[in-house]
């Protein structure tokens, strides 16, 4: 397995209290293979990408369990300084939300896209020139040779968010964390972009971790998809399984909140309430609260449930 | 860029027109240069002459036009007391103020920079507070009194500097250091909050998780986005230091253009202190210009008319 996470759990120490983001998230990533982390906004999904690079809030993020480990290797427990050489921009590599703010305004995109390049020793001098050129084609950015000197501000947005999947991958990373690459693109510039992971991974045979809240992008790139919930990972299967067969009630909830072309309500369906504080969260189900099939039994916390292969969720429901 | 640049000038221009009125009003509240140029006992007769001679018998406002006309051509008429052209007066003593002003700047943004981004990467460690201790005195301490202090302890006490006089660079150390002293507090504080906020975007956090080592994400990729808004200030505290520099140059005996404006002030000597005060004002305004232009060296977004 190329990437394999278990029972990981990230915390925010802040001064209302500790903030449970992740909280025993288990997570695999094979070779070649794209998995979808999907969940709405505060769910944990960005604290688990930034926590496989160890990148969390100065000061107040923490691995406080689990372990992370990258083709055998462990990472929770590496320096700092290792970190930064061998694994951030050499085997994991990550790629931000906001194209339009991910690079350095008062750089070159050449200098930019060659610092990792650089920084991990893979070319220098000319070789450095036409290595960048290289990875430049590689993302189809037009006319490259000409434009290393230009900077972030003369290009548009679909550019810019290939410029940052050239710094990405030119050091050919094995696995690729893509936060959001979509979401502040035009839907056009976004099959663009889609299209552009399913090439690099066909290239470079990385795995692909996608985190995004657009279950349309998850299932166009996805084999496998893991829903997030209050810091957790509630269900987890192939796309298809998920789609078809969605077995845990926020799931369900989650795809029927979903708008489509033809259907016959007009009504969207909306999941009631909020959730729950992650500073205290509820002992049993974290999505009980809202939940409209909820037991007595909810109040304690649920099973992880085998519903077929590679299929599974945590809800009692299911047992 | 060009439009811009014009309005700049323009704008450049007014201020350096107001600055002459001024100055050619209120020099002449400070007193009759007559009476410092005769003795007590000169006949009336003398006096009217004298004042005929110099044109100080016509209506201000003539007066004005006068001095404007000749100005425009860099006629800024001979000083009353030293019988020579008041801007060479001035323009003598320039490379000594220039010389002084570059040194002070030097000397900020020496201690600035390094301060002010170590106490960003550190937000709160001890180079953050001794920094701010630091700041605070650089704000509370006047020019005049940071010089004097300098010369007791670095001076008269361990007598490793001169005190005074203009020449080598040893001469150079204490007025530098006393002029450059109050600026290094904003600077410091403009530094610091310009790397906070360029530390916590997410270009920097993108370097970070490409494996960018920190010494380059700090002193490359960062401290040129911190420089935009240093850049602006240096360009009004250099223009400050040409200007405003007459306290330190009149402790360490420093003969620059402020000393002389200053001297000629005592005299009455209304021509040097014209050309003096133009001529500072006009340097200031350049060096607004300066900076203006110098945003594109930094920021290319600027350059590329945007």
């Amino acid at each position: 397995m190329l990437l394999s996470v278990r029972d990981l759990q990230t915390h925010l120490h802040l001064k209302r209290g500790v903030l449970r983001a992740v909280d025993g998230v288990s997570l695999d990533v094979a070779e070649g293979e794209t998995l979808g982390l999907v969940g709405e906004s505060g769910s944990g999904k960005t604290l688990t990408g930034l926590s496989l690079l160890r990148l969390l809030p100065k000061g107040s993020g923490r691995i406080v369990g689990g372990s992370i480990k990258l083709d055998g290797q462990e990472l929770t427990t590496l320096s700092e300084a290792a970190l930064a050489r061998d694994i951030r921009g050499r085997k994991i590599a990550m790629i931000m939300q906001d194209p339009m703010t991910s690079l350095n305004p008062v750089f070159s995109i050449g200098d930019q896209v060659g610092s990792p390049l650089r920084n991990h020793d893979i070319a220098r001098g000319a070789a450095l020139r036409s290595a960048v050129v290289d990875v430049l084609q590689r993302v189809r950015l037009p006319s490259p040779a000409d434009r290393l000197g230009d900077y972030p501000h003369q290009f548009s947005g679909g550019q810019r968010q290939r410029i940052v999947a050239a710094m990405a991958i030119g050091c050919t990373p094995r696995l690729l964390v893509a936060d959001e690459p979509t979401t502040a693109l035009d839907v056009t510039i976004q099959v663009q972009i889609i299209n552009l992971l399913r090439n690099i991974q066909a290239d470079t045979g990385a795995g692909i971790i996608l985190i995004t809240h657009d279950l349309g992008v998850a299932a166009s790139l996805c084999r496998r998809i893991a829903v997030m919930y209050a810091g957790q990972i509630i269900e987890t299967g192939p796309v298809r399984a998920i789609y078809r067969t969605p077995s845990h009630p926020y799931t369900q909830a989650l795809l029927a909140a979903i708008p489509r072309l033809g259907a016959k309500r007009a009504r969207l369906t909306a999941i009631a309430g909020q959730p729950p504080s992650l500073i205290d969260p509820p002992t049993g189900c974290r999505f009980a609260a809202r939940c409209t099939l909820r037991m007595d039994k909810c109040a304690e916390a649920p099973p992880n449930v085998t519903l077929s292969d590679g299929h599974s969720a945590a809800c009692w429901k299911l047992v | 860029m060009s439009g811009f640049f014009i309005r700049r000038l323009l704008q450049g221009v007014i201020s350096i027109i107001g600055a002459s009125m001024i100055i050619f009003v209120i020099s002449r509240l400070s007193g009759d240069p007559i009476l410092m140029l005769l003795p007590n006992d000169a006949p009336t007769s003398m006096i009217e002459e004298t004042r005929r001679n110099l044109g100080l018998d016509r209506p201000l406002w003539v007066q004005y036009l006068i001095f404007a006309q000749n100005a425009l051509v860099g006629d800024f008429g001979n000083s009353y007391r030293w019988k020579m052209p008041a801007l060479k007066l001035i323009l003598d003593r320039l490379p000594a103020t220039i010389e002084l002003a570059m040194c002070g700047l030097l000397f900020s943004v020496a201690v600035a920079v390094p301060v002010g981004v170590m106490s960003a990467v550190h937000r709160g460690g001890w180079i953050d507070r001794i920094g701010r201790v630091f700041a605070m005195l650089g704000q509370a301490m006047p020019a005049f009194w940071v010089g004097l202090l300098l010369i007791l302890v670095f001076a008269i006490k361990l007598n490793w500097l001169p005190a005074f006089g203009h020449g080598s660079w040893s001469q150079l150390v204490l007025p530098a250091i006393s002029l450059g002293w109050y600026p290094v507090a904003a600077q410091t504080r403009i530094v610091r909050s310009a790397m906070l906020d360029v530390l916590d975007s997410d270009h920097i956090r993108l370097s970070r998780a490409l494996g960018t080592p920190e010494r380059l994400i700090i002193w490359k990729y960062a401290l040129r986005n911190a420089a935009v808004p240093l850049l602006t200030m240096l360009g009004v505290y250099f223009a400050a230091m040409l200007g405003g520099a007459f306290v330190v140059e009149t402790i360490f005996a420093w003969p620059g253009v402020g000393r002389t404006v200053v001297e000629a002030v005592f005299a009455r000597d209304f021509p040097v202190v014209q050309a003096g005060v133009l001529f500072t004002s006009i340097l200031f305004v350049m060096s607004n210009l300066l900076v203006d232009l110098s945003y594109g060296l930094v920021d290319p977004r600027i350059r590329n008319g945007r």
